[in-house]
This record gives C-alpha cells, structure tokens and sequence, in this order.
C-alpha cells in the first residue's frame, strides 16, 4: 500500500494553487494516501460536535450573540486597536502593529535577538504560518521548537497543516510511526499512540526546560482588558506562555473583541464546534505580562517578564473593505466548516487549501493575505453543499463568500469557461433539447461527443449526462389536466399550491413533478403547475452571480405575485428549494421579497407535515394498504436540504406509516449538482460518494428489497450511477401508495 | 437554594469524573483533607505545594507541615517533580472544569509542569457553565480581575492517531471537592 511517507508528490509542492495543475495533483495526493486518517479524524471531529451543541441548550442564541460581537469588534476595529494597544503598554507589554507579514516576523526575530534567544518555543499558529516565521527566525539563527504535537510532526515532514485545528489530521498512527523511525533513525518503529506521544514529550520538555523565548498565537483577544484567550489541549501553551520570560503573541488584528465579558460565549462555542468537546483540557485567560514567578529552569537569570503582542494586519484591513468577503473576518478557527464538509473529509487541507488556510473559509483566507486570486482558486472544491452554513457557530455564508472567489476568477479569466457556460446555463439547454429529445440525448451521450465535452469542457466522459424527457412537465401536465374533468380539485379548503416547475424537474424529471401533482390531487389538494423558470442555481454553482440574479430577480417577482394570490409554492428540487429559502436572502439583497418567498416554498412532504400538524390532513387514512411494518426504506437526505431544515421530514414521515427506515449518515452525495461531472474532480466526487454507496449496502445487505428514497436529482445521479437499482422521490414513492 | 447548591456539586462531580480526572467529595475540614492529600500523594516523595489564595490557608495547615511537602523548591526540583497540589477559584459544573489562577506563587508551576495534579475547590464556588465565570454575580467577579486557567480534565492529544492521555501537561487530574 503506498503511505505518504513514500508518495511522489509531497504536500509543500502542490500548496500554491496559483501552479498550473497544483489542484489536480494536490487531489492524486490526497485521495491516494491521505483519504483514509482525513476521514476518520474528521467524521470523529463532525460527529461529537454534533451530539456536544445538543447539550448546549441556548446554542442558537450562543451563534446569534457571537455572531453580532463579531460584527461589532470589526466595524469598531480601528478604536479596538488604539484601546488595546493603551491597556497593553500600562502593564508594561509592548504592542507592534505589523502591516505586512514580513514586518511582523522580522519584529518578532527582533525580539528573539535582543533577548540573546537560541531557542524558541512555539505554539500552534496558523497567523505564524502566514508570516513566514519559523523561516525567518531559522535564517537568524534561532532554533525554533514547535511543541503542539501534530506541528511537531511536521515539523518534521515538512509538510504544511491540512487543518487549521488538527494541522496533522491526514497523517495514520502508521504514517507517523514509520516518519520517526526513520527521521529519529531508530531502530524499532514505535507502535501505539502513547509511545509515539512520550516519544515527542520527552524531546519537547527539554526545549521547554531550555528556551528562551515562548511564541504563541491568540483566539481572542479582549481590548478593554488586554486579556488574551487561547484555547489548548496537551499543555503546551500553557509552558510556552508562562516558562520563558518573554512571551510574544502573534494574532491577526480581527481576533480583537471589545470585552472580556464576551470571552465566555466564544468558549462555550469553540470546542463544541471544532472538536466536538465541551471544552479542550486548558482554557487558558492570560493578562501578560503574568506575575508568575519566572523560575529560569533554562539558567538564564531573567528578572523581568517581557511581553509582546504582534498584531498582524497583512490584508485584513483591506478585505474589511470589500462588502462581499468581509464576512470572513468573524471566522474564529473553529474547523466546524472543514469537518462538515464531504469534500474536505474525502480530500483535506492539502488538496482543499492553499500554504496555510484550509477549507471552505480558506479561500477568502487566502486572498486576503496574499491578494492572490489564483492561489485562492481552491475555492472550487466548494460545491455550495451548504453543511458548513449551519455548522458555523459565527453564521458565516461561507458558500456565498467562495462563489464570490469563483466570480471574481471568471473576471479575471475574461468571462466563463465553456465548462462554467454549459451548466449555467442548463435550462436553455433543456429547452432547446426538449425540443428534439431524442436527438438531444443521443449527442450528449454519443462516445464521440463525449470525448469533444470532455476535451473542450472538461465534462467527463464517465458520467452519463441527465437524459432530455421525451416530454417536458409542463407538457404532461398540459396532458393530465385535459384529460381529467375539472382540472385541480377545488373547493377544498385545504390550501392552495403551485408547483414550481423548475429546470430539472421540468426537462429531465417531469414523472417527479407529475407524482407530486397526482399525489396532491389524490389527496384533495388543489395544485397547479407554475410557469417554467430558471431560479439560478445553475449559473450561481458557476460563479456567475450577476446573471443568476438577474434571473433569480425574475423568479423572485413571479413566485411573490402567486404568493399574493394566496398560493404556497411546492418545490420538488431540494438545490431549487434551498434558493428560495435561503440564497436568495444573499443574492436579491431585498429582505421582504426574500422573507416572504422563505415563508411559502415547500417540500412536497414537508408540506403535507405542515398541513397533519395544523390539523387539517393525514396521509395515514388515504394509503391503499394499510401496514408497512415490515418493509424497510433506505433515505438520503439532500445536503441543502438539511441545511434549511428540511432534512428528516421525510424519514420521519415514513417512519409514521409504518416503515422501517435507515437515513444516510453522510453531509452530501458528492455529486452536488454539477460538481461530479467536471473532470478534475470526478474522482474527489466518487471518493465521496463511496461513503454513502457503504452505507446503502449495508441496508441493502439486511434487506434486498429496501426502497432507495433519495429528494435531489443530482443524489438520484450519483446512487443510480454506483448501483443497479431505481432510486425514486419520496414524493413518487407515496404516491404509488396511494389509490 | 441549598437544593441547588447541591445539584450544581452534583452535575460538576459527574462532568469533571466524564472528563477522566478523578473526583473526591471530602468535607470542609483541616483533618479530612489532610487525611484526602496524604492518600492523594502516598506513592510519592516529594509534592509541589503553592501557596492556597482562595481556600483557606488553615485548611491545608497539617498537610503543609508534611515532610513531602515542598514549598520552595529548587530548579532541579522543578524540572523533575511529579505531583503538585493547588487550589482553585471555581468550578463549572457543564464541563467539570475547575478555575486554577495565574498568581504570584507556585500555582502554574504545580498545574503545569507536573504528571499529577491535585486541585482542590470549594463546591461554594461552582458556577453552572463557563460564560458564568466572565460575570460579576459569580465567585466576587475573581474571573474578571485575574489571568486564569480552565482546567478540564488530564491533558491529551489525538495527533497521534489515537486519543492519548498525558502529553506537556498532567496525565492525571485528581479533584477534591471541599463541602
């Protein structure tokens, strides 16, 4: 089996997404020897989260109340900078406010210097990373321990974090047993865990026995207080703070909140979300300089504790500015973004980040301080799942800031990709194809045509492109209601619909749109089929946000109107739902249209939900049969589903009448729309998709017959191309129960 | 309110044991937390005392007189020790965590450079979640005139592979709750 140890590419060559195929390799990489730890370490990380904010009963109001003294700390940012600065210097510290990087590491090296430091020791710093400092404290001569253990590891790798929390979470036990053995020449590999950690604790406590200076990052910092938060677990930040003299702490300017007083929300937040603990081992509130004793086990006779903060601008006061990226400013480095993300679990920091920030927030990260758009272009491998939305304990749209990153590269690029053109814009596709299906699906699947999509588009040959209807939704509609007297049921006071009829479901799933309709009418619900319309999705997937709102305008103008008329609008397409519900709050920038558009768009099993709870419907009585105790129902609910909080309703509705159902423990599909057909990451979506694949079979294992229930067409896709077997709509499911 | 009082011992007793340190409730009496210590401490020669700012001193007054005890230690003591004893402000009942001040005494070096820490708190002192540590109504405001640690259980690590129990810090967090 190859390790990483061994591996052709090594992680620091493919950091620079700005080099010409750096991505693609970075991915080889990652799935070909990092896949394996990066999704156990991760889906550890994701799931305790989710059962510690459980406990956390105010957790929403915890997010709420971050969130708003984040907003606070940065539009009062400047002030904030004066007001610590003041309080920093009446202790007696020193605070540098360092507009590069390069000026923040040559001042720190400063300090090094002046204090006749030979050692350092250091803990966990990704700002450290961003400014080059161990590199420039080396040049200088001064030797520098990193004393986190996973920055100890690659420390002697030398390989980049692939985590800004677990900067070492692609490495296996394994992996580091045989990275010792070899660098530490030793004879017998260190086998457990606890052998390889005394190993690095013993070599560690004699630096920290013998260094000069302590180099620490900062969470938080409180500006009225001069106090600063770090967050550990193992203990050495506690060493290196409070063993050296001299302690400079490093932290971007954007840690700096108001108050002290605020201090508890963030820690209540930040190991739940990251590491899914209550709290890590050591919550450390320091106002240096400390007056603990300085006990010189080093054997220096230092008198004085000397403190420095280094506060690092490098960008941050700039991305301030910009109105679309600031948002990234709030991010407290929790990782809750990168562990709930499917890509980041399948592919990591290495392949999903660039020389120091990871993952879906790491994109903005990245331009911020290096103003380089093209090393941020990792930003790709977000495909707008969305799970990283309500996992975020400070509510940053961490989608929209990266479909920001894929529009301003479409910019410099000189407009969009053939690639990015095509599925934009699928629903004139659709159309032009509904006019000649047949002819239509032929020439996208025909081998010689594929190879020209995949050569000229990067659309990869191996996926089958979604299939034309013979007949459009709005034709078999058209169809439906001609042929059956009356048209919708009326008179019932049941609700009024309207189906929308949007792009997916109209030109490749109309048996999708039609069972919702059959089944509404069924049960005595009037509906009726709207216009057929682009909401946007497509183009905004793409980066190209200026025309996906111009549509999403129109849409928006055309579901507000059938609103008014007292209409509540049923969306069978959970990527469509999740415009309405939730995009569009970003991309219109107009909250009442939003909100009220929020307010009427449904689930069609969420709907009928709504209508039992208030009372006014149960399915339960309209089934032809009326047990189904026995029959088991696999169900994968859609990602953007689950982020609007629409994600169990239909596990649970199906567990009511009776069913036995497993729902998939996975953040997406990997599909995500368009992102499984793009060549580069075919294999990063059908790394992810294998998880899920598992999970099916499994079920499947117990019970030949389960039913495979699965809400997103692009879900139905990535199922049916990894099994042989018909993976339906809940709503097509029920309404074959129904008589 | 005694009720509560309780209840709030209770939940931090259970949190803190979850977190792997090990919990002892003992009365609030020189003779028993001498008699906790002296079992605390009885596999080893020498323990790192600092000086209690915030239990009564007179409470630690027989163990203090104990010939393991070292008060003022040398470097060579320092770099070596194994076992030190502090008090602590507060505890948090959500999380087991107890609040061990940064002061001018021994206190860090005692929590922080040794395998076993043994910390004592007053279940008077025990606040339900950590945010209460940062307001005015709890233990006289101390969370907010001090620089502090949360201590959470033993220190640990999973940059290894697996969760690993011990690294810079103490592998062992024993607390004696003082009612």
């Amino acid at each position: 089996m190859k390790s990483i140890n061994d591996y052709e590419i090594k992680p620091r060559d493919v950091a620079d997404k700005s080099e010409a195929h750096s991505i693609e390799k970075a991915i080889r990489l990652a799935l070909d020897v990092e896949t394996q730890a990066l999704r156990l370490n991760t889906q550890t990380f994701n799931r305790n989260k989710y059962k510690t904010v459980k406990r956390l009963d105010d957790y929403d109001e915890l997010k709420g109340e971050a969130r708003s003294i984040k907003e606070k700390s940065i539009r009062e940012l400047p002030e904030l900078i004066a007001v610590l600065t003041k309080k920093i210097e009446s202790r007696g510290g020193k605070v540098f406010l360092a507009r590069t990087g390069r000026e923040a590491s040559e001042y720190v090296r400063d300090v090094c210097l002046n204090h006749g430091a030979r050692l350092v020791v250091k803990s966990k710093s990704i700002t450290s990373e961003e400014i080059g400092l161990n590199h420039e404290l080396e040049k200088a001569g001064v030797e520098v321990a990193e004393t986190d253990l996973a920055e100890f590891i690659l420390q002697v790798s030398g390989e980049q974090p692939s985590h800004i929390v677990a900067p070492a979470i692609h490495r296996s036990r394994e992996t580091i047993s045989e990275l010792f053995r070899r660098s530490f020449k030793m004879d017998r590999a260190l086998e457990t865990g606890e052998e390889l950690t005394e190993f690095a604790r013993l070599i560690l406590r004699n630096k920290f026995l013998s260094a000069d200076v302590g180099i620490s990052g900062a969470n938080l910092i409180a500006a009225e207080e001069g106090t600063i938060l770090l967050v550990e677990s193992e203990g050495n930040i506690r060493l290196t703070t409070q063993l050296p003299a001299v302690h400079v702490a490093v932290a971007g300017v954007e840690k700096i909140i108001r108050s002290k007083k605020d201090f508890g929300v963030f820690i209540e937040l930040l190991a739940s979300s990251g590491t899914g603990q209550a709290l890590t081992s050591y919550t450390n509130i320091l106002e240096p300089p400390l007056e603990t004793p300085i006990l010189n086990l080093n054997g220096r006779d230092d008198s004085k504790r000397e403190f420095h903060l280094v506060l690092v601008d490098n960008g941050r006061m700039a991305i301030r500015d910009d109105e679309e990226l600031n948002e990234a400013l709030y991010c407290v480095r929790c990782s809750a973004c990168m562990n709930s993300c499917a890509n980041f679990q399948a592919v990591g920091g290495h392949a999903f980040g660039g020389e120091c920030y990871t993952g879906g927030i790491g994109g903005a990260w990245t331009l911020a301080t290096t103003g380089s758009l093209a090393k941020a272009s990792f930003a790709e491998l977000c495909t707008g799942c969305s799970r990283c939305v309500p996992n975020c304990p400070v509510r940053i749209d961490i989608p929209r800031l990266n479909s920001v990153i894929k529009e301003r590269l479409i910019k410099t690029a000189g407009g969009p990709s053939l690639q990015q053109r095509f599925f934009g814009h699928f629903s004139e596709l659709g159309k032009l194809a509904s006019l000649v299906p047949a002819a239509a699906n032929f020439a996208t699947n025909f081998p010689a045509m594929r190879r020209l999509m995949e050569s000229a588009a990067g659309i990869d040959r191996r996926r089958a492109i979604p299939r034309f209807a013979k007949k459009t939704l709005a034709k078999e509609y058209e169809g439906y209601r001609r042929n059956k007297k009356g048209g919708p049921r009326s008179g019932v006071s049941l609700a009024k619909t309207v189906l929308f009829a949007d792009v997916f479901t109209n030109y490749n799933n109309p048996n999708v749109g039609m069972a919702v309709v059959r089944a509404f009418d069924k049960l005595g619900i009037p509906i009726r089929l709207s216009a057929v319309l682009d909401d946007g999705r497509g183009l905004q997937s793409q980066g190209m946000l200026a025309q996906a709102k111009r549509r999403a305008i129109r849409a928006a103008q055309y579901l507000s109107q059938l609103i008014d008329e007292g209409n509540d609008v049923i969306v069978a397409e959970p990527s469509v739902l999740s415009m309405f519900r939730r995009d569009y709050a970003s991309l219109l920038g107009d909250a009442e249209l939003s909100g009220k558009i929020e307010l009427h768009s449904f689930d069609p099993i969420e709907y009928l939900e709504k209508l039992r709870l208030d009372g006014k419907l149960d399915v339960i009585g309209h089934l032809s049969v009326s047990s189904h105790a026995d029959r088991r129902i696999f169900y994968h609910a859609h990602c953007q589903l689950k982020t609007i909080g629409a994600g169990s309703v239909a596990a649970e509705f199906f567990r009511r009448l009776g069913f036995n159902v497993d729902v998939s423990d996975v953040e997406c599909c990997g599909m995500a729309g368009s992102f499984g057909y793009k060549k580069k990451f075919y294999d990063v979506s059908k790394r992810v998709g294998d998880d899920l694949m598992g999970q099916i079979n499994k079920t499947l294992s117990d019970d030949r017959s389960a039913i495979l229930l699965a809400s997103g067409t692009s879900c139905r896709e990535q199922i049916g191309g990894g099994m042989q077997k018909g993976v339906l709509h809940p709503i097509e499911f029920l309404e074959s129960m129904l008589p | 309110m005694q009720e509560e009082k309780d209840n709030l011992t209770n939940r931090f007793c259970e949190r803190a044991a979850a977190t792997g340190a090990i919990v002892e409730r003992v009365p609030r009496n020189a003779e028993a937390i001498n008699a906790a210590l002296i079992r605390a401490t009885s596999e080893e020669d020498v323990v790192l005392i600092s000086q209690p700012g915030d239990v009564d001193l007179s409470l630690f007054g027989p163990f203090l007189k104990n010939p393991k005890v070292v008060a003022d230690p040398t470097r060579e003591q320092l770099a070596t020790v194994r076992t030190g004893v502090t008090d602590s402000f507060c505890g948090v009942a959500s999380t087991g965590s107890v609040c061990v001040p940064i002061l001018n005494n021994l206190t860090s070096a005692a929590s922080m450079l040794t395998r076993r820490h043994i910390v004592l708190v007053d279940s008077a002192s025990i606040v339900p979640r950590p945010r209460d540590v940062f307001s005015k109504e709890y233990v006289n405001g101390k969370g907010l005139s001090r620089s502090f640690s949360f201590i959470t259980g033993p220190s640990a690590t999973a940059d290894m592979g697996p969760l690993v129990i011990g690294v810079h810090g103490p592998q062992k967090v024993h607390i004696i709750v003082l009612e």
